[in-house]
């Protein structure tokens, strides 16, 4: 903030203390998101080149004399200069990445960080000098590569680093001392000023971003809101869960005959088909007020994932989502309660029918794998743990599986006596309920780890007790916190968060502060105020994630004010073919293990990327065209009867046509677009290709300049990836 | 006023192919858009037959059954019969009942009889199924396949003196070393893209497509180092529209826009992710070009989900003289065999569909004059346990470890199993529930999960080394195929 000089030195003194007191306290209010970018020190003799010392030495001091060469299986020490440390925060916030001549990356592992003695605030960081992804082969120690540190974020300049000899490439940024954060062009702020930090905010925690968002957060800044947020009511009340009620197995039941005619096929699509889910949702991210419960909603229905059509009717999903809504906002303990003992998860994964007679393993493996603490041990900041021969520590094995199976049995659908039983069809909307008959009592063991909670069930309990003497025992596992962290920071805010960043969200998901563990607002809060999620711009070649589907449409919509076809109202929110088109059928993922895997690693590379999953040649042509279909077209409305698509759905365009009308050169129109896609970064080239398509279009078919601008940012690979 | 999109439209319409556009706009056919465009031209047929290879992995999604595939259907005193089977499946309802089942004589099983699952029999209104290529001997079994680390007797399993491949049970780390063709550590990739990997240079060295073509989108079975997939969408799009971008037309303004959309593609690659995504499309580009004509296949395919893609590999392999590539590896799958619950009607209706469709492709290789330069081989996650899961309507199966695995194709010397021998003497394992091929530490909880005696690798092995790969790349692409005996089970001629 530049305390603005007032020239007469005789201003009133009052004067100044009092716009002092209001400069303080908004700086309180809002911090400056940005983290320094971190600078990889040169060596004495040469600018280009790293400075690098063996590591290991008792004293650490930055060499005087020529930086060395180092083998494969060394240890070096590299010099940063320009980061501030959070407490706690130490080497695991720190990656070293290593680019050979090929193109190949290494990562090299950052083992230690020491302060340089008399030197503030320079670290050393100590390396080991080997790769630590294993994609490739270790590089060959036949000259230099680059080497870049990036730390929340960010990326340090490159310098080379001789591996074995000194030698064989040219740097390309040759002695790049610091990459500063951009200066922002937006004097006119009132409050939260980081602009892109804004953007980028809003993209992380809801929907997309929107002018009226926009001008929000710059009022009351993210904390305030996110405490708003917390509080709201959900779903919005001009989009409540639609109540539809239970119906029988059998569709020819459940929907009068004749079949064909407008009346069956309506019942059909209101009970028999997720049409009514997917369209009140995507309502609900278009127009909704509570934009982050409906956002860790949805992240969470790819974490506790059921699908049609295995669930078959609507209303056996809105009661699974309203039990994901219900406790995005509380603590995961209640969640997992409330999940097991939901009905469409029950007959998803099998527990709703599993006995003692005839035992079902499914859901006691999934929770284990693929809702709680996953396969192997981890630290707190998720990193593997490992035994004495650097193998990984499985969390279980089958004798545990088939122990929780022993659990889980017993439970059943409350078909009769519970507020929701529907004569002649399956209550798939009260909790289940247990028949102590089929439930086995026998001893069961259960997981083993430190100071294990409830690590044995004795004989002879009842199930109703021993399925929270069971969830206690997975809720205490240390596996919990780092692996609901990095799945939620990975939905949220990019896709190979730090160990530092981890470890960060778990702690607070450990200890809200108060003492709670799994409290889901402090998880929340921890993923996004981390440094590591915050600032303007973020540099780090590896962060960032692909959007998905859903969100690559509802951030474009949202953010042209997503209208009706004929722009009088709302959209009717039918866009899943859309979505469905670029491979992601909202509630209907293809499995247990959702659209995408959260360890999946883009072919070619060792980048883990989980949305990538749905990223391939076929799909990406199709987001593509998406891209024309959202820039060129709209959803028109559907003459049918009953209509899927009564009002249709297109995007406003007006305000934009109106920039490019009044500037002839177009910068206006792409300042705009920058802005509001891009958060201001989009690059100079980047830039000017688009600007050549725009120039091309004639300057009195300004809506079809917007349309091509729109269009040729939409599909690119810099506005698919959000970072 | 919301006039400007509209006027846009009728402005623009011209120029921009809005006319096609509006039509998807209202159908929501993005997909199916185009009216289908057969290119009728004329192929060159010349190099047809000229040493092309295919192998075509058909993935059975979720673990299919294996136990209910193939099912003893004799009386023989010594080994598991079909008594076995029955004491173990048929109080919960899970059994088929041995009239039911489409008999085989196996002739590496003394000639007795076994039985395929009814469902792989002829179908009305379709095809005759796979079991009759089997009398044909053009359909062969692997059996009591599974992922090893090295070869391992129940008594080994139980005492942990040899490795254990990582998670077994598990099904994303199943499928991984399935597909990765190595179960000691986790694998960047598969071990079709190895295979690629290592004969790109030589058998396509024009590189208009890559070696290998996914109709299931990405997977790690089509992952090398250098070679990437191409990944495409079934027969419901036709060949020249699966890689197409909609709306560029031969306009000045249009041709800016496209020119500006490919440089755009070329910059700012410094994140990794935009270079990933970037270079994603680039690859489907230029496959687009290759792709812009085809023409259709003759044999009807069901139209279902593993119908359409089969379907689609058929248009490819058509094709091939003009792809001008030597050897192609093709990646289909169909889910739904994690048959937990519903069994008895699920696997019947998935793997009927299987049988339908893969002897539809059968027959239009066929046609083509391709049924010996193509392989089509099954892989899965894992078997299933015998001891049923649940009971009565709903009665399923959990998951479980060693399986059998069909291939077929005249080049595969069919009508028979092939495996390496378990404790009873035959590559068929004893079905019998905490027997002496049952993984299992306690009886008490003993379900019937069969440990394999042939490795995935030796399976591997056998169809890559038909496939082309030299004897001395073995070891490149399966990293742990020393740890095994043999590196051919035999079943290619």
């Amino acid at each position: 903030m530049s305390g603005t000089t007032r020239s007469p030195i005789t201003t009133c003194a009052a004067f100044l203390v009092l716009s002092l007191l209001v400069v303080q306290a908004t700086a309180q209010i809002f911090p400056d998101p940005n983290s320094p970018s971190p600078v990889l020190i040169h060596a004495f003799d040469n600018v280009n080149r790293a400075m690098a010392a063996p590591g290991g030495s008792k004293t650490v001091e930055m060499p005087a004399d020529k930086s060395a060469a180092f083998r494969i299986g060394d240890t070096a020490r590299l010099f940063v200069k320009n980061v501030e440390l959070m407490p706690g925060e130490g080497a695991s916030a720190f990656r070293v990445y290593a680019r050979d001549e090929n193109k190949r990356i290494y990562r090299f592992p950052v083992i230690g960080i020491e302060e340089v003695a008399g030197k503030t605030p320079v670290y050393a960081l100590t390396v080991k000098v080997r790769d630590e992804i294993g994609f490739w082969e270790q590089p060959s120690e036949t000259g230099d590569v680059e080497i870049i540190v990036t730390w929340r974020g960010l990326s340090s300049n490159s310098l080379l680093f001789g591996l074995g000899t000194f030698g064989g490439l040219k740097p390309e940024n040759p002695a790049l001392e610091t990459k500063e954060v951009q200066e922002l062009a937006s004097p006119e702020y009132v409050g939260y000023r980081w602009s892109g930090d804004r953007i980028r905010f809003l993209e992380q925690a809801t929907f997309g971003p929107n002018r009226s968002l926009d001008h929000r957060i710059r009022r009351i800044g993210i904390r305030t809101w996110l405490a708003e947020q917390f509080d709201l009511p959900y779903p919005s009340s001009s989009n409540p869960y639609p109540n539809i009620p239970l119906k029988p197995n059998n569709i020819q039941t459940g929907c009068p005959e004749p079949r064909g005619t407008p009346e069956y096929n309506l019942c059909v699509r209101t009970h028999y088909t997720m049409y009514p889910v997917q369209t009140w949702f995507f309502k609900e991210a278009f127009y909704g007020e509570p934009q982050l419960r409906h956002r860790v909603a949805w992240a969470l229905s790819q974490l506790w994932v059921t699908s049609a059509p295995t669930v078959r009717q609507s209303s056996h999903m809105f009661a699974y989502h309203k039990v994901l809504s219900d406790n995005a906002f509380g603590n995961y303990r209640t969640l997992m309660k409330e999940m097991t003992l939901n009905p469409a998860m029950g007959d998803y994964l099998d527990m709703a029918r599993s006995t003692k007679f005839s035992p079902n393993e499914n859901y006691a493996r999934e929770i284990l794998q693929l809702f709680s603490i996953g396969l192997f041990r981890m630290n707190q900041d998720g990193t593997l743990e490992l035994d004495e021969n650097d193998e990984p520590i499985p969390t279980y094995d089958q004798e545990t599986v088939n122990n929780f199976t022993k659990v889980f049995t017993g439970w059943t659908f409350c078909n009769v006596g519970c507020p929701n039983s529907t004569l002649g069809a399956v209550n798939f909307k009260d909790p289940l309920v247990l028949n102590q008959n089929n439930h086995d009592v026998t001893e069961k063991t259960l997981l083993q780890y430190p100071n294990a909670v409830n690590p044995t069930i004795a004989a002879g309990m009842n199930g109703n007790t021993e399925i929270d003497l069971a969830l206690d025992n997975i809720f205490y596992h240390p596996n919990l916190g780092p692996f609901v962290g990095r799945f939620l920071i990975q939905h949220l805010v990019t896709s190979d968060p730090t160990p530092a960043y981890i470890g960060r969200v778990a702690a607070a998901f450990n200890n809200n502060g108060s003492g709670v563990r799994g409290d889901m607002k402090a998880v929340i809060r921890a993923i996004l105020l981390d440094p590591e999620a915050r600032g303007d711009v973020k540099t780090d070649p590896n962060f960032g994630k692909l959007r998905e589907p859903v969100q690559l449409l509802t951030n474009v919509y949202r953010q042209f004010g997503v209208t009706s076809a004929d722009g009088s109202g709302q959209s009717d929110g039918y866009i899943t073919p859309l979505s469905t088109y670029m491979s992601q059928n909202p509630f209907a993922a293809p499995t247990v293990f959702n659209y995408y895997p959260p360890n999946y690693v883009i072919p070619g590379t060792a980048l883990l990327a989980p949305e990538f999953g749905l990223m391939n040649t076929g799909t990406s042509i199709a987001r593509t065209n998406i891209g024309t279909f959202l820039s060129f077209a709209a959803i028109e409305v559907d003459n049918r009867n009953p209509p899927n698509y009564p009002q249709g759905t297109a995007i406003d365009l007006d305000e934009m046509t109106a920039v490019a009308a009044a500037d002839p050169t177009a910068e206006r129109l792409l300042d705009e677009l920058d802005y509001k896609l891009m958060h201001d970064t989009m690059s100079a080239s980047m830039r000017a290709s688009i600007l050549n398509a725009v120039l091309a279009v004639p300057v009195d078919a300004p809506d079809f300049r917007v349309r091509t601008a729109l269009f040729l940012i939409a599909s690119s690979s810099q506005y698919q990836i959000q970072r | 006023m919301k006039k400007s999109r509209r006027r846009f439209i009728k402005q623009a319409g011209c120029a921009l192919g809005m006319a096609t556009l509006a039509t998807q706009v209202h159908h929501f056919g993005l997909i199916n858009a185009l009216a289908q465009k057969v290119d009728d031209r004329r192929r060159k047929s010349g190099s047809l037959g000229t040493g092309y290879k295919a192998l075509v992995c058909v993935f059975l999604g979720g673990g299919n059954d294996g136990n209910n595939m193939i099912v003893p259907n004799h009386n023989s005193g010594s080994i598991s019969n079909y008594s076995v089977y029955s004491a173990a499946r048929s109080p919960q309802g899970l059994a088929i009942p041995q009239g039911q089942l489409l008999p085989i004589s196996v002739p590496r099983m003394g000639g007795l009889s076994y039985g395929l699952h009814p469902s792989m029999g002829p179908v009305v209104g379709g095809n005759n199924g796979l079991h009759e290529l089997w009398g044909q001997g053009k359909l062969a079994f692997a059996t009591n396949i599974g992922t090893l680390v090295s070869p391992m007797t129940k008594a080994q399993y139980q005492n942990n003196s040899v490795s254990k491949p990582y998670q077994l049970f598990s099904h994303l780390d199943q499928v991984y070393q399935f597909q990765a063709g190595r179960s000691d550590t986790f694998s960047f990739t598969g071990w079709g893209g190895r295979v690629s990997d290592e004969m790109t240079s030589g058998s396509n060295p024009n590189g208009l497509v890559p070696m290998i073509t996914s109709i299931d989108g990405s997977q790690l079975f089509t992952s090398g180092q250098s070679t990437q997939a191409l990944a495409i969408a079934d027969s419901n799009t036709p060949l020249n529209e699966v890689l197409n971008p909609i709306g560029f037309e031969d306009d000045p303004i249009s041709q800016a826009r496209l020119q500006a959309f490919n440089e755009i593609r070329a910059i700012d690659r410094e994140n990794n992710y935009v270079e990933a995504a970037s270079a994603i499309t680039d690859s489907a580009l230029e496959a687009n070009d290759a792709l812009a004509s085809y023409q259709e296949v003759t044999v009807t395919f069901p139209n279902t989900a593993i119908g359409r893609q089969l379907k689609q590999v058929a248009r490819i392999i058509k094709k091939q003289p003009d792809l001008n590539v030597d050897r192609q590896i093709f990646y289909v799958e169909r889910g739904g065999f994690d048959t937990h619950n519903n069994q008895v009607g699920g696997q019947a209706n998935n793997l009927g569909e299987v049988s339908q469709a893969v002897r539809a492709f059968y027959d239009e290789m066929v046609v083509q004059g391709r049924s010996s330069d193509v392989t089509t081989f099954m892989m899965t996650d894992f078997g299933r346990t015998m001891n049923p899961a649940g009971a009565g309507g709903s009665v399923g199966s959990d998951h479980g470890w060693s399986n059998h695995l069909f291939v077929l194709g005249d080049a595969v010397d069919g009508g028979d199993f092939y495996g390496i021998n378990t404790s009873n003497g035959t590559p068929f394992p004893n079905l019998t529930i905490d027997g002496p091929d049952d993984a299992t530490n306690n009886s008490a909880n003993a379900r019937g999960r069969w440990i394999p005696t042939a490795s995935v690798e030796q399976y591997a092995a056998t169809l890559a080394r038909w496939y082309g790969l030299e004897e001395q790349d073995l070891p490149v692409v399966f990293p742990n195929i020393g740890s095994f005996s043999s590196t051919d089970l035999g079943f290619m001629l």
